[in-house]
């Protein structure tokens, strides 16, 4: 039996195809989010089917999560991302005591428990600073790619202060600072230190480990190393960090 | 209509119990057969009824007295000859207005209120011949001075201190000087026989929205939270509103339960009030898998937990005693707040706390941290804290929350 979990996130859709007995992988995708979110997630998802050559109707069921959960008209049901990757990060580290996941319009930080269930968890989404927008923003600020911004951090001997905690105001920040001559380097990698300062506020003092960081901005390097170094503990980079919620969708999707 | 068992795949069956075509509260009850008006119908006309109270009232030349907390004692309004109404904005739109003068960084239930004195839109404020400026927080105390450039107000100031004589005893002042104003400006004494007759009304008002509220801690309960909110008033003493109250208890205790409802996980909600117009976040739970079993805020049970005691004593020490002992966050330390979630979660078998803090309230936000410890370590409940204003921008994100809280109760 095959189920499927679908995330369909703010900037992409993500599709998982999960074995129901034995808990292993079949297939995934990822796709850019666009305006026809339906037909989107159909396409990627019939895309992923055909790639794992798995006929539609071997999947039992489907369960959709991420923001445009509600779009996946094809989904038999719905599951929060929050209770999806609580499953997908703890199925794929099975140690997993604390979940920091940053995605393209918010970030969150999920505690669990002992038995992998969720324990209690925050959210940012209020503003921009602390999610992946916030760094595609800098990036675009900077004239360069997403994925190169961990390249470039890398190269910082003194990380610029960011202070601002508006995305817009940081982009006014970012702009003087530019203009003041500091490096590219020096900024990027303030920008990361000001988006793990935020995730570590959600996180309070109580960090229970393991940590594992998941979601697209995982995909950035060096941003778990920002992570680890403002919360004070290692910070692990889940596998496949932008698949964990489709991952518990499709497990939650075999649980019924 | 209602929203009980409110599935909007599911076409409701015409005998389905839960989707009468009244609201749910007046459906499967035979008391419901024939009779003139549900309450609930009633009550969703709340704005036009207190207002056609109002006016009248006017007519007869009985003063109108605006207030914005529940530690106003109704019942010196009343004896005075007085009508209490409350104040309190629950609107987005009068908001910008209000930021023309007021800070951003303020809560919404301030600039809504002070927007619809600026734009002098709220019916019951234009007609207020006096308003009771209570110093809650610092915020409404700084905001009633501007009003007050315009406007008739009198300052109540509210204690601070709990379980403090001093405090006490300044706040049984305050009662009497607050006494004395309404006598001078309305031109007649405030008998202690007055007083007596309106604690009398005001416990009776308390009584029955009290046992309204406790039809809740049945599993499934016979209404929603929603529906529950919408029994209040704005204006306190209106005979025909207990004459309603008394109807719909008689018809709730007949109604059977919603099956439906039993799958919902019950929420004790806690934090600020949701005043008439503000009920967004309590629909977004109820809306989400929740159900809002209780209210521990000031439009729920926090002010009608206790009546005013009489015991022969003196009516105006009883008025003090009774409000001095409502658990506000403007109250350091607050532990009667603490006391009072322990025993509501346990009453109304709560299966997690949902604190609402409006933005910029800092007296509740700061509290937060107590109530989330209270609930985890203490009552063993999942906690999640909402922090929003009275824009609709974030709905379907608090939604998410609501959704995974919901998820999280059912995992254990």
């Amino acid at each position: 039996m095959v189920c499927a979990g679908i995330d369909a996130g703010s900037r992409a859709i993500k599709v998982a195809l999960m074995d129901s007995k034995g808990g292993k992988m079949l297939g995934s995708g990822v796709a850019d989010q666009g305006v026809e979110q339906e037909a989107l997630a159909r396409r990627l998802f019939e895309d992923v089917l055909a790639r794992a050559g798995i006929a539609r109707n071997r999947v039992s069921r489907i369960v959709a999560t991420g923001y445009g959960r509600n779009n996946v008209g094809f989904a038999d049901t719905t599951i929060t991302e929050i209770t999806c990757h609580a499953v997908g990060v703890r199925h794929l580290v099975p140690d997993a005591m604390t979940i920091i996941e940053i995605g393209g319009q918010d970030s969150k930080l999920i505690r669990l428990n002992s038995r992998g269930a969720v324990q209690d968890f925050a959210m940012n989404d209020r503003c921009a600073a602390g999610t992946g927008c916030f760094l595609e923003m800098v990036a675009r600020r900077l004239g360069i790619s997403l994925s190169d911004l961990g390249q470039l951090a890398a190269r910082s001997t003194k990380a610029a202060a960011i202070s601002s905690m508006c995305a817009v105001f940081a982009e006014t920040e970012i702009v003087g600072l530019l203009a003041s001559g500091t490096a590219p380097e020096d900024i990027v990698a303030g920008v990361m230190t000001a988006v793990a300062s935020r995730v570590a506020a959600m996180a309070g003092r109580t960090i229970l480990p393991p940590v594992v960081f998941t979601g697209g901005v995982a995909l950035i390097p060096r941003m778990a190393e920002a992570l680890a170094s403002v919360l004070k503990h290692p910070v692990s980079l889940s596998p496949e960090p932008q698949l964990t919620g489709a991952v518990g969708a499709a497990i939650l999707a075999s649980r019924k | 209509m209602s929203q009980c068992c409110g599935k909007p795949p599911v076409e409701p069956k015409p005998t389905d119990p839960c989707k009468p075509p009244e609201p749910a509260v007046c459906g499967g009850s035979p008391a419901a057969a024939g009779a003139a008006e549900c309450p609930l119908t009633y009550f969703r006309r709340m704005i036009p009824n207190c207002l056609a109270y109002a006016k009248a009232a006017r007519q007869q030349g009985r003063p109108i007295v605006g207030i914005m907390c529940e530690y106003a004692p109704r019942e010196l309004i009343m004896a005075a000859g007085g009508v209490p109404v409350c104040l309190c904005g629950g609107a987005n739109e009068t908001i910008p207005a209000a930021e023309e003068i007021l800070p951003s960084t303020l809560c919404p239930l301030i600039k809504s209120t002070f927007g619809y004195h600026v734009l002098k839109s709220n019916p019951f404020l234009e007609m207020a011949d006096l308003v009771v400026a209570e110093t809650t927080c610092d915020g409404k105390k700084k905001m009633f001075e501007l009003m007050a450039e315009s406007r008739p107000t009198y300052t109540l100031e509210l204690p601070q201190k709990e379980n403090d004589a001093d405090a006490r005893a300044h706040w049984a002042a305050e009662i009497r000087k607050f006494k004395r104003e309404l006598e001078i400006r309305f031109g007649r004494p405030i008998t202690h026989e007055a007083l007596r007759k309106a604690i009398a009304v005001m416990n009776r008002e308390r009584r029955l929205r009290r046992e309204l509220a406790a039809l809740m801690k049945a599993s499934p309960p016979p209404l929603t939270g929603r529906e529950l909110l919408d029994f209040k008033s704005s204006i306190s003493g209106i005979p025909e509103d207990y004459e309603q109250y008394e109807k719909a208890l008689r018809m709730l205790r007949e109604k059977r339960p919603c099956p439906s409802l039993a799958s919902r996980v019950r929420v004790l909600l806690t934090g600020v009030p949701l005043v008439h117009g503000a009920e967004r976040v309590l629909d977004i739970i109820e809306g989400h898998g929740g159900l809002v079993v209780c209210q521990e805020n000031c439009t729920g049970l926090k002010p009608i937990l206790e009546d005013v005691e009489l015991n022969g004593g003196d009516p105006l020490d009883a008025l003090a005693e009774k409000y001095y002992r409502i658990p506000c966050s403007v109250h350091t330390a607050n532990e009667r707040r603490m006391e009072s979630l322990r025993n509501l979660a346990r009453e109304y078998q709560a299966q997690c706390v949902l604190e609402l803090i409006w933005q910029a309230c800092l007296t509740y936000d700061i509290e937060s941290h107590r109530v989330k410890r209270l609930a985890e370590q203490e009552l063993g409940l999942p906690y999640l804290r909402i922090e929003t204003d009275y824009s609709p921008s974030d709905s379907a994100r608090i939604a998410v929350r609501v959704e995974a809280l919901c998820e999280t109760v059912r995992q254990r």
